[in-house]
């Protein structure tokens, strides 16, 4: 589907024409979870572009180099979990560590990420388009600045929401759906791009 | 001292801790997979069989494993449990296995799963971990059943691929599309809470 | 934590990992011919429906274009099947061309696409497709796009209908260049 090799194609696709929140529908929970205020949806959508564009790089290393070789690919699903789960455990401690500054600001989103579909779902997306490694980086790129855009565009409408008069029944977490409803109509228009 | 097999166990995910509905955990395959009623029906069946296996699995050697381990080694289990539906699925359905697409292999990280395993699984016996998984399973089923249902209905026309407006209908496309998918369990959720509110609404 | 703890639990997790790469590699192999089975059959149906007749299908590559060749009870080439790549509306569209030894077009298939759902997905009707039998490259424009077009796009769904048409058309040009 997407072997298009221009680098520019990879990221816009992977940002807007397939959203990962509004058209893949991936990395929801934390989606909804954080995003009743701007400052966390930042933080998180900071630390998701960081961990993304290095997981994947890690597990597309894991994958071509590690288990093409040996012939171990039905492996992939553990060692990628587990490639993950413990990468962001390590960054964690390196950067509580190295950078404490860095850490106040958004440490507390890291161990939220190891459970965010939407991490894994690049890395698996990325071996399955088999992109090369550049490719690679830049689809994780594009998928995880689409991921921190639309988390805070998303975080600024429900701050807004929050003091509107809307029906009891909707109060919370339905009307959040409604609005992601309406954000999704809108990245729908981004899927004719391919032809500019 | 529990009981040593407890149908609430089973009973309470189907609706009073429906996963989706209440929880609100792995909500990703529910509203990716949910376009057709036939792929809904796939990943439901994917994900009642890895969460029973988990949590029999989970249960059965939660005595031997070291509770610093334990995340990982929950993880590990899910995991194979994963890849074998994958394959298998492949192997005797390749058009589901198709149309799940990344969805399947990403059941490793739904939340609903880790979440019993931790939360059930590691403190129950076996039966009745395995009736906790059955029930959890079948509660997600039945959301993901009924989202998908509306929208094939309504945005196809078709359930299980066999028409049933006939073929003056016009189809309301953007519900087989994803905004469909989060209008339709917006408006779930927001039923859910009329009802737990009794009906007596004020704006 | 004491150093027995450590030693069991490396031991615990060591243990539970080659259990599962021991299961997950006996899966993988008793799945494997069936997957692989699978798919042969289903690039073979699509094949069939080209060429009902068809006994065999061979590989071949002609000046960089691959395609199958096509041959009858008689060991004889009755056609050639062409994958052709285009870019539609929601991303690549990917066909089988069949053409027949007159260079005509025998019949046109889809094999994968991510077409919008009930606009776009439209291209896979045979009313679509059956414009495209016997036609010849001068012919495969859209009726709107050129005056001696022959196709009609479908309502709707302009974009997926011009890809599949410029893609065949170009096929059928590099045949014409590359291959007689």
């Amino acid at each position: 589907m997407l072997n298009e090799s221009n680098l520019f194609f990879i990221f816009l696709s992977a940002f807007l024409i397939n959203n990962i929140l509004l058209i893949r529908f991936l990395g929801l929970c934390s989606f909804i979870g954080i995003s009743t205020n701007i400052k966390s949806s930042i933080g998180m959508g900071i630390a998701v572009i960081f961990v993304t564009v290095m997981a994947c790089s890690i597990s597309w290393a894991v994958y071509n180099l590690l288990l093409v070789p040996f012939h171990l690919e039905y492996l992939r699903t553990t060692t990628f979990i587990l490639t993950i789960a413990s990468f962001v455990q390590f960054e964690e401690m390196i950067i509580r560590k190295k950078l404490p500054t860095l850490y106040r600001a958004f440490g507390i989103y890291l161990p939220l990420i190891t459970t965010n579909c939407a991490i894994l779902a690049s890395a698996f997306l990325g071996i399955d388009y088999k992109f090369s490694f550049i490719q690679n980086v830049f689809f994780s790129l594009g998928i995880s600045v689409g991921y921190c855009f639309v988390i805070i565009v998303f975080a600024a409408i429900r701050e807004e929401i929050e003091i509107a008069p809307i029906s009891e029944s909707f109060k919370g977490v339905p009307i959040a759906f409604i609005i992601a409803a309406l954000m999704s109509l809108a990245f729908l228009g981004f899927k004719g791009l391919f032809k500019l | 001292m529990k009981k040593l097999i407890d149908f609430k166990v089973f009973l309470k995910g189907i609706w009073k801790e429906n996963p989706i509905l209440f929880i609100m955990l792995g909500l990703c395959p529910v509203l990716a997979v949910s376009s057709s009623v036939k792929d809904a029906l796939g990943m439901g069946i994917a994900v009642i069989f890895v969460l029973t296996g988990s949590n029999f699995v989970i249960s059965s050697i939660k005595k031997i494993v070291p509770s610093y381990v334990r995340i990982p080694v929950y993880i590990v289990v899910i995991a194979t449990f994963v890849t074998i539906t994958d394959y298998t699925l492949a192997a005797f359905s390749p058009q589901i296995h198709r149309n799940l697409g990344v969805y399947l292999p990403l059941i490793v990280v739904n939340c609903i799963i880790l979440g019993r395993a931790e939360g059930f699984a590691s403190k129950n016996n076996i039966l009745n971990s395995i009736l906790d998984g059955l029930g959890m399973g079948i509660g997600f089923s039945l959301i993901i059943f009924v989202i998908a249902s509306i929208r094939e209905i309504i945005g196809n026309g078709t359930f299980l691929s066999r028409s049933i407006l006939g073929v003056s209908y016009n189809p309301f496309l953007i519900m087989i599309m994803p905004p469909g998918a989060f209008l339709v369990i917006g408006l779930l959720i927001a039923l859910k809470q009329r009802i737990e509110k009794g009906g007596k609404e004020k704006c | 934590m004491n150093k027995k703890e450590i030693f069991t639990g490396i031991a615990v997790i060591t243990f539970i990992c080659g259990l599962s790469g021991y299961l997950l590699a006996q899966v993988y192999k008793t799945t494997k011919p069936k997957i692989e089975a699978i798919k042969r059959i289903e690039e073979e149906k699509l094949n069939k429906e080209i060429f009902p007749e068809a006994v065999k299908f061979e590989e071949k590559e002609i000046n960089g274009i691959k395609y199958l060749s096509v041959l009858n009870s008689n060991n004889e080439e009755i056609g050639k099947i062409f994958e052709v790549k285009t870019l539609g509306y929601g991303g690549y569209i990917y066909l089988k061309v069949g053409i027949d030894k007159e260079n005509k077009i025998k019949k046109v298939k889809i094999k994968e696409h991510n077409e919008t759902p009930g606009l776009g997905a439209k291209i896979t009707q045979d009313s679509f497709l059956n414009q495209f039998i016997g036609k010849t490259k001068e012919n495969i424009y859209l009726k709107k796009d050129k005056s001696n077009g022959r196709i009609d796009a479908i309502t709707g769904a302009t974009v997926s209908s011009r890809a599949i048409v410029d893609g065949i058309r170009k096929l059928l040009e590099d045949i014409g260049e590359k291959i007689n």
